[in-house]
């Protein structure tokens, strides 16, 4: 008869024990992830190129 | 005193002869304009003008392919880009290009 209350005590835990749990679910993006690198390089290049320019533009025998 | 003078009136006249028509004294004339294109045009058909226009032109397009070729894009692109600084850079009253393609005084 002892062992009635030890099962609910143990039941009553369990639940505590699995309700304060946390869930972390990871689900991946139904989508691909793609990262644009291209803006990045044709925008250095410009910069780049900016920079030549204004060099070349100070030579008064051409501009 | 008066040699002296002499001396550096020649010399001033000399180099003068010796530089038919420099870029800016062409500018400053309304003789040539800047294009859309990056380029200079001739905006009078004397020989002098011609020759400043092809000579500088001709520097312009091996300058803009240099630059074209280390960044791997066309020298097109570069004399557009440049284009558009030349004419924000134009001082006023020289003559530039507009986007519609005819000439204006800035």
């Amino acid at each position: 008869m002892k062992t009635l209350p030890k099962v609910l005590g143990l039941l009553l835990a369990g639940y505590l024990v699995s309700a304060c749990t946390p869930t972390v679910k990871i689900e991946p993006p139904d989508k691909p992830i793609v990262i644009n690198l291209n803006v990045k390089i044709e925008h250095e290049i410009r910069i780049k190129v900016d920079k030549a320019l204004d060099d070349l533009l100070t030579d008064t025998a051409l501009f | 005193m008066k040699f002296r003078l002499i001396t550096l009136f020649a010399t001033l006249a000399l180099s003068f002869a010796a530089f038919a028509l420099d870029l800016q004294s062409a500018k400053d004339q309304g003789l040539v304009g800047e294009q859309t294109n990056g380029y200079l045009a001739a905006l009078k058909s004397t020989a002098d003008v011609t020759a400043l226009v092809n000579d500088v032109n001709a520097k312009r397009t091996a300058a803009y392919q240099q630059i074209a070729q280390k960044n791997g894009i066309s020298a097109d692109d570069v004399a557009k880009l440049a284009a558009k600084k030349i004419i924000a850079k134009a001082e006023k009253g020289h003559m530039v290009q507009d986007s519609s393609g005819s000439w204006v005084k800035k």
